[in-house]
């Protein structure tokens, strides 16, 4: 009996007895839709928060050196942090580190108030390096970016991001206006293009940036930084690069084993991976519960294709009687059991993908399908109809004529 | 085409104590034979048709079928010969319920490894009278129908024998006669009949009657069509 003819006979033999067949899906169905949903909108919540990771670094590719052991938690300020990271120790690395692009120095305040006319506001304060923007990414919808004219000649412009517009000119042109910051006048230059929310879904833009020379001697008076970006030729050889990197730090700031460092060096790169990790780590549960419901549907299947077999008992003395052989027999209900499983994966994979598509909507995410997880998903459910159909194709085929034709 | 050389057949019961069915039967039956096979229920009949069929083989002695030896065949090489050579009709029909006449008709086609052929499973609608019926199911027909759709199954596979096993057992008379009619006329045609039954009148269609009482054969008459012995 070829294939083809096994696979019409066992759609036929499906397609009567319909309700039966759906409730034979039904735990496949509901399996295999949560194995898909879940695991798509898991895939689409991690892929967010990696997009929130990239727009507030602007690029994978970096290093970030901070002040301090790095044993306190959170974001530095100026008035918290250590003062070991020098303004040179910027300039040492991009000659000294082989493979470094270039080093953007930053200067972070917070609980600055700014103020244009009558409007107030208190952003991110940075005090940024001219590169800033190129190590960034970072672009202008209006006016310009800092100039290194600009930070030769500590000058008091600034260059604001979206929320600070909005906030303080509410739809007035703030290029050339200016505004104060801890009430000394800043003229606006530029206004930064959004990049929506961050991670944790606080705005990235509601920050504004000035000459970190201007922060250093005109603003805050402090020669020292929070935070050193280094970007790397090469992010791959982010390891060696962090290496070669605490070795130069150390130096110059004479630090001598046992003594610690006073800086820590941080990759995103890591963070992230750290991230995803933990995404998988969820996601794994999710697939083992999912798993389990799908089992639980192989072995509805099984019970009620054993109930199937008992039924058709005449049915399969027939089929003997007119020449089926023992085989014939196994295959047909084999094929019966793969076709209903694989069927009720098809469908779940559908409903899955349907409820993803929904859960993104709802949390406003752009829909992501694990592709990875849905062939999975079908492969799955093709070996639950294979694993427990065998046991009743087996019943099936060792049923014997002539007890079944006995009339 | 059938030689039975002292065939017996023996069941074990559940404790294990051996029951004799059948014990030296021999008979030889040849092409375009009508024979009805007659006993009353008990008497081995069933276990005799079983082993005929090749549904089963005998404890002992030898079964040639078309010339093949088929008495300790496996299972396997059993259902072959099954779906090459015999053509079963059965008292209950066994028509599968939820598939039409036309497809039970195509029924042993499938496992013969041969082409389906849709022409001649209509065609032999047609020669038991039901070829307007071909698309109804089985359960939309009536007795005498389905035994006649199940006639013409039994014929798909151009089988050598036509084991009828109380054809007319579930009918009325009229069904009853008109199925009995088809097996006669198929008969003419050439075809070889052995015919199981209790009942005096049926067997009275066939040209030979092997009686079996105490699982033996208690007589075996040849004689004229259409006159009860």
């Amino acid at each position: 009996m070829s294939a083809a003819r096994v696979v019409g006979s066992a759609w036929r033999s499906l397609a009567r007895s319909r309700l039966r067949s759906f409730l034979m899906m039904l735990g496949v169905i509901v399996g295999i839709a949560a194995l898909t949903a879940l695991a798509s909108v898991g895939e689409a919540t991690r892929q967010e928060t990696m997009r929130q990771f990239k727009r507030m670094l602007g690029t994978f590719d970096t290093l970030t050196i901070r002040p301090g052991a790095g044993s306190t938690r959170g974001m530095p300020s100026l008035g918290s942090v250590e003062p070991s990271l020098k303004f040179e120790d910027g300039p040492a690395i991009a000659a000294g580190v082989s493979g470094v692009k270039r080093v953007a120095l930053v200067q972070q305040a917070f609980d600055v108030d700014v103020t244009y006319r009558d409007n107030a506001s208190v952003p991110l304060v940075l005090g940024v390096s001219p590169n800033w923007a190129d190590v960034r990414g970072e672009s202008v919808v209006a006016g310009a970016h800092l100039s290194e004219e600009d930070d030769r000649s500590l000058a008091r412009v600034t260059v604001i991001g979206a929320d600070v517009a909005r906030d303080l000119f509410h739809g007035e042109d703030p290029l050339g206006k200016v505004i104060r910051i801890a009430d000394v006048p800043f003229q606006v230059k530029g206004v930064m293009a959004s990049r929506g929310a961050g991670p944790g879904g606080s705005s990235l833009d509601n920050m504004l940036v000035i000459p970190v020379t201007t922060a250093a001697k005109r603003l805050f008076n402090r020669d020292y930084l929070t935070t050193l970006v280094v970007q790397l030729d090469d992010a791959s050889a982010s390891d060696r690069v962090a290496g070669d990197v605490r070795a130069l730090l150390r130096e110059r700031h004479r630090i001598i084993p046992p003594a610690q460092d006073d800086f820590t060096v941080g990759s995103p790169r890591a963070t992230l991976e750290q991230i995803s990790k933990v995404g998988s780590t969820l996601s794994k549960v999710v697939t083992g519960v999912a798993v389990i419901a799908t089992l639980i549907g192989g072995a509805v299947i099984m019970s009620l294709m054993l109930i199937g077999v008992s039924e058709r008992r005449r049915e399969i003395g027939v089929r003997r009687a007119v020449g089926a052989t023992r085989g014939d027999v196994m295959r047909q209900f084999l094929v019966e059991a793969i076709l209903i499983s694989a069927l009720g994966g098809a469908i779940g994979v559908l409903f899955g993908a349907g409820g993803a598509t929904v859960g993104a909507l709802l949390q406003k995410l752009p829909p992501a399908y694990m592709w990875s997880m849905i062939g999975g998903s079908v492969a799955l459910s093709v070996a639950v109809g294979v694993v427990f159909g065998l046991y009743p194709a087996w019943k099936a085929a060792n049923v014997d004529p002539i007890e079944a034709l006995r009339s | 085409m059938i030689e039975a050389s002292h065939l017996s057949r023996t069941y074990r019961r559940g404790d294990g104590t051996p029951v004799t069915a059948l014990q030296d039967i021999s008979f030889t039956i040849g092409a375009g034979e009508f024979v009805v096979i007659r006993g009353a229920s008990g008497s081995g009949k069933s276990s005799l048709l079983n082993i005929l069929g090749c549904l089963d083989t005998p404890t002992s002695g030898q079964y040639r079928l078309a010339g093949e030896d088929v008495s300790a065949l496996a299972d396997d090489a059993r259902s072959h010969m099954r779906s090459k050579r015999i053509g079963f009709v059965f008292q209950g029909f066994n028509l599968l319920p939820r598939a039409t006449a036309l497809e039970n008709v195509e029924l042993p086609a499938l496992y013969a490894d041969a082409s389906p052929d849709r022409a001649r499973a209509r065609q032999l609608l047609e020669r038991v009278g039901l070829g307007a019926r071909a698309g109804h199911f089985a359960t939309e027909l009536s007795g005498g129908e389905q035994q006649r759709v199940a006639i013409a199954r039994a014929l798909m596979n151009e089988p050598a024998l036509l084991l009828a096993d109380e054809p007319t057992g579930n009918l009325d008379s009229a069904a009853g006669e008109s199925v009995m009619q088809l097996l006669t006329s198929l008969h003419e045609g050439g075809r070889t009949i052995v015919l199981v039954t209790h009942d005096e009148h049926v067997a009275s269609f066939a040209d030979r009657e092997i009686v079996i009482r105490d699982g033996g054969v208690a007589s075996d008459t040849v004689r004229q069509r259409g006159r009860p012995a």
